[in-house]
C-alpha cells in the first residue's frame, strides 16, 4: 500500500489478538486498540524511513490516518504498518473476507506439522512460517535471501580454505618452535591443543572485530523490499550469535588440518635439515 | 651390588634407506653409563654421534637393538610415552641452542615444566633456581636474541635440567662458542654433575673437552672404535 509517497507492507490485525500473534514493544505512543478507522501503528524502521512518529498524520492509500504509536518487533514487521483488520478488508475490497490467517502454535516444534496438515487439507492455500513472510510478499526479498544464502556458503568455504592455507603457512614458518616444543616433551595432543587454542583466540578476536565492522557498515545499508521502499537491516542478538558461531566454526575447521600436520613434526629432522 | 646403570644399550643399530641405497648410521653400539658420569662421544662428521644422541633421547627409534633408561626399555615405546620420557627423564642441549625466539629466558626454561603440567608457582621457583645455577639471574625477561651465544647455551642447559632429568644429552654444546665460553660451559656441567648427580653424554668435535673427560666413546662409521686419545 502507499504510505505517504512510499509503498509499505500493511498488516490488518484484530487488535485484541495482537499480543498472541506478535511479540512487540512500543517505542512511542500506543498500539491500535480497536477496529476504529483513522489510526494505525508504524514499525520502528518504517517510522524512521518516512520520518513520522506517534501523533503524526500519514496518508495510507490516499486516506489520512493518525499514527497511534511506533512498535518494535526486531523482525521484518518493523518495516510494516499495522491497521485494524476491518480497515484492511475494506481497503482491498474483501469486506468480511480473509486473505491471510495467522496461527500461533503453542509448541513451536509442531509448526511444520501444522503447515503440512494445512497444505494437505487446503491445497490451494499457501501455508508458511511467519519468518518466510517477507520473501513470500516480496520477490526482491526472496531473491536477496537466496543470493545471501549462496554468498554465505561461498564465503564460508572460501574462508575455511583461505584461513587453513594461512594457518599452514604460518605454522610452517614456526616449524622450528614446534619442533622445540616436541623436543622438550610436548605430546602430539598438546601440540594440537596449542594450535587450536591459538586459532580460537585469533578467531574470537577476528569475530569481535568483524561483528563490530559489520554493525557499523550495516547502519548505512538498506534493501529495497518493495518498489520505492528501501528498508534498513535490523540486527538482532540472534544475528550476532549465528555470525559468531559461524566464525568460530570456520576458525576451528580451518585449524584442524594444520594442527594435525604440525603435531607430526619430527624434531630430529627439523634440527638437522631445517 | 653395583648400581643399575642410568643408560644401557644392547647391540644398537640404525639404518637409513634412501630408495635402494642403504646407509648404516650405527652398528652394534653397546654402552653403559652410570649416575653422575660424564661421557664424551667423539668422532668425525657422519660417524653417527648425533644419530646416537637422538636415539638415546627418544627422538628416533633404532632399527634393532635395545635402549634401557633406568632399566626401562624405551626403544619400543610409542610416541606418546617417548614424549613423556623426553619431558621428564632426559634433557637435551643442542649445538644451536634451539631456544624459542618469541619467548623470554624465563618462558624458555619453563617450557618443559609447562608441558609436564607444573603450577605457575612451581615453574617460577624452579626457573629462578636454575637461572641462579647457570648464572643468568637478572636476565629472566630477556629474549634469546638479546643474549650472547654462551648465555643462550646456559639457558638451554637450564631448560634441559628443568624437570630434574637423570640424563642430559648435549649435541656439540660448544660448537658455536669461543674457548672461554666453552670452558665455562664445561665447568658448569661439571658443577651440575657434582651437585645433582646428573649423568651427561656429550657429542663433540672439541678435543679439549674429550681429553679432559675420563669416559669417552670414539665413533667411526657408526661403530665404536679404539679410543685414539691417551689419558692425560
Amino acid at each position: 500500500m502507499t504510505l505517504d509517497s512510499d509503498e509499505a507492507l500493511a498488516a490488518g490485525v484484530v487488535p485484541a489478538q495482537l499480543h498472541s500473534l506478535l511479540n512487540y514493544s512500543m517505542i512511542t505512543g500506543v498500539m491500535i486498540t480497536s477496529n476504529q478507522t483513522g489510526i494505525l501503528a508504524l514499525g520502528k524502521t518504517l517510522s524512521a524511513t518516512i520520518g513520522k512518529g506517534a501523533g503524526d498524520p500519514v496518508q495510507l492509500n490516499g486516506v489520512i490516518y493518525s499514527v497511534s504509536g511506533v512498535y518494535l518487533t526486531n523482525s521484518w514487521m518493523d518495516y510494516s504498518v499495522i491497521i485494524p483488520h476491518v480497515v484492511a478488508q475494506q481497503m482491498i475490497g474483501m469486506v468480511n473476507g480473509t486473505s491471510m490467517i495467522v496461527a500461533t502454535a503453542q509448541d513451536s516444534r509442531n509448526v511444520d506439522n501444522v503447515i503440512g496438515q494445512i497444505r494437505t487439507l487446503m491445497p490451494t492455500v499457501e501455508a508458511f512460517r511467519s519468518s518466510e513472510t517477507p520473501s513470500k510478499v516480496s520477490p526482491i526479498f526472496a531473491s536477496l535471501e537466496s543470493i545471501a544464502s549462496d554468498i554465505t556458503a561461498i564465503v564460508t568455504l572460501g574462508a575455511v580454505l583461505g584461513i587453513m592455507n594461512s594457518n599452514l603457512n604460518n605454522l610452517r614458518e614456526r616449524m622450528r618452535a614446534f619442533a622445540i616444543f616436541k623436543a622438550t616433551g610436548a605430546t602430539y595432543n598438546q601440540i594440537i591443543k596449542l594450535v587450536l587454542y591459538e586459532s580460537l583466540l585469533l578467531g574470537t578476536l577476528g569475530t569481535l572485530i568483524g561483528l563490530g565492522i559489520s554493525y557499523a557498515v550495516l547502519q548505512f545499508i538498506s534493501i529495497p523490499i518493495v518498489q520505492n521502499v528501501s528498508v534498513a537491516i535490523i540486527l538482532v542478538p540472534s544475528t550476532f550469535l549465528y555470525a559468531a558461531l559461524l566464525a568460530f566454526s570456520v576458525s576451528f575447521l580451518a585449524s584442524i588440518y594444520p594442527a594435525l600436520k604440525i603435531a607430526r613434526v619430527r624434531p630430529q629432522e627439523v634440527f638437522r635439515f631445517g | 651390588m653395583a648400581e643399575e646403570p642410568v643408560l644401557r644399550t644392547d647391540e644398537l643399530n640404525k639404518t637409513y634407506w634412501n630408495g635402494p641405497e642403504k646407509t648404516v648410521a650405527l652398528d652394534g653400539i653397546n654402552l653403559e653409563i652410570r649416575k653422575g658420569e660424564l661421557l664424551a662421544v667423539y668422532g668425525p662428521s657422519g660417524s653417527g654421534k648425533t644419530t646416537l644422541l637422538f636415539l638415546l633421547g627418544g627422538f628416533d627409534k633404532p632399527t634393532s637393538g635395545r635402549i634401557l633408561l633406568d632399566g626401562i626399555e624405551i626403544s619400543n615405546m610409542d610416541e606418546y610415552r617417548l614424549s613423556r620420557i623426553r619431558r621428564s627423564n632426559v634433557g637435551f642441549v643442542f649445538q644451536n641452542y634451539n631456544l624459542v625466539e618469541d619467548l623470554s629466558v624465563q618462558e624458555n626454561v619453563s617450557l618443559t615444566m609447562m608441558f609436564e603440567g607444573k603450577t605457575e608457582k612451581e615453574m617460577k621457583e624452579r626457573t629462578a633456581e636454575l637461572l641462579d645455577k647457570v648464572g643468568l639471574v637478572g636476565k629472566e625477561r630477556h629474549r634469546p636474541s638479546q643474549l650472547s651465544a654462551g648465555e643462550q647455551q646456559r639457558v638451554a642447559i637450564a631448560r634441559a635440567l628443568a624437570n630434574r632429568p637423570r640424563l642430559v644429552l648435549m649435541d656439540e654444546p660448544t660448537g658455536n662458542l669461543d674457548q672461554d665460553n666453552s670452558r665455562a660451559i664445561m665447568q658448569l656441567v661439571t658443577n651440575i654433575i657434582r651437585a645433582d648427580g646428573v649423568t651427561f653424554i656429550i657429542a663433540t668435535h672439541n678435543l679439549e673437552i674429550v681429553q679432559e673427560t675420563p669416559s669417552r666413546l670414539f665413533l667411526k662409521a657408526g661403530q665404536i672404535a679404539t679410543d685414539l686419545i691417551s689419558h692425560s
